[in-house]
């Protein structure tokens, strides 16, 4: 389950990949997912992802607060109920994270993660059900970024340039680790895009170096082609099946 | 051989009826459909005189299929009211407000 949702959240951030030319992201932006899995060859609906963004101000300084959640849908709740929270806290104009915070609660699994951006250096602090607090301090890549804060990033980026089969290459920390990670342009596709209808979309391929996600081209992400690039559909494979996430509703876009 | 399908089909309708109870969607289908095989193959291989039994289990798997059906068409996936989760939430805005104030401290 761990594997399926660090999918889930690397493909979301992904997701929002693309634009034709730079423009900052905007605040009240909700986009809501169902979450399907394959089970037995049968696509099987189980979790409701939101992806939001507001604005949170301290005394000095104005941050963008990019939120994902995770829940399951509530006839799962008995059987196995899931309440994850994906957060980061970026410099509005850059998107340089400061902070990223994540809570996980999977069938009463629990984990916190909390990790302080200081300039190229990473205070990660680390809980997990029945073990102590880890605190940790590594130094990172300038341009890594948390999962949550590149998904935002690529959807400033202007992919619309890219070839079929070119690549770009990106780098995020994700479980106290840094992984590179490529997104490949495959071409464009037709998708239904939940209340915005039939929209064009870039389709995208996602890699990693690690072992979460299978196969070569099965990590997919369909980005609209217009300048808005709104995340419509994914697919991912990884090591225990197959699912993906589909668009159901788009506001404040 | 009778005897080696009616189990395989009285089994079959058994995890169909729990696939319909639990939450599994679709995937309730493939002890139905597989329910439904060793339920035919039974009825051609009883005697006429043998054949209610196999007729009552087809009853039972084909209520399973209507059940799961109406499920999939009527019954709308949602997320649950969770205050709980709303309140934690909140707590790690609040949170986070503190830490990226320290932080800005620390920076300075």
């Amino acid at each position: 389950m761990k594997k399926y949702l660090f999918v889930f959240s690397t493909l979301l951030i992904f997701c929002s990949f693309t634009s034709e030319k730079s423009k900052s992201i905007p605040t009240g932006e909700k986009l809501i997912y169902a979450g399907s899995y394959n089970m037995s060859g049968l696509m099987t609906q189980l979790a409701q992802v939101t992806l939001s963004t507001d604005i949170v101000t301290t005394s000095k300084k104005s941050y963008l607060h990019l939120n994902c959640e995770l829940e399951t849908f509530s006839k799962w709740d008995r059987f196995f109920k899931i309440r994850d929270l994906y957060e980061a806290y970026v410099d509005p104009a850059t998107l340089k994270p400061s902070l990223y915070k994540r809570s996980v609660d999977e069938g009463g699994w629990t984990k916190t993660e909390k990790y302080v951006f200081k300039n190229n250096i990473i205070t990660s602090t680390v809980k997990r059900k029945n073990k102590p607090e880890k605190v940790a301090t590594f130094s990172i890549n300038p341009a890594t970024q948390d999962v949550v804060s590149l998904m935002y990033k690529l959807r400033m980026l202007d992919v619309s340039k890219l070839k079929n089969g070119q690549s770009m290459g990106f780098r995020i920390v994700f479980d106290e680790e840094e992984i590179p990670v490529t997104v490949k342009m495959l071409g464009r596709e037709s998708v239904h895009a939940g209340n915005l209808g039939e929209k064009e979309c870039y389709k995208l391929s996602i890699g990693a170096k690690t072992d979460v996600l299978k196969g070569k081209d099965r990590n997919l992400i369909y980005l609209t082609s217009d300048s808005k690039k709104i995340p419509v559909l994914m697919k991912f494979s990884i090591p225990v099946g197959t699912g993906q996430l589909t668009l159901t509703s788009a506001s404040g876009i | 051989m009778r005897t080696f399908l009616l189990i395989l089909a009285i089994s079959f309708t058994l995890l169909s009826v729990v696939f319909a109870a639990l939450p599994m969607d679709t995937l309730a289908f493939a002890p139905i459909l597989l329910a439904l095989l060793f339920i035919f193959l039974a009825f051609k291989k009883s005697d006429v005189a043998q054949r209610k039994f196999p007729k009552r289990l087809f009853i039972i798997a084909y209520l399973c299929a209507l059940i799961v059906l109406g499920k999939t068409f009527f019954i709308k996936d949602k997320v649950a009211v969770d205050t709980q989760f709303e309140q934690q939430k909140k707590n790690t805005k609040q949170d986070a407000k503190k830490d990226l104030e320290q932080l800005e401290k620390d920076l300075e």
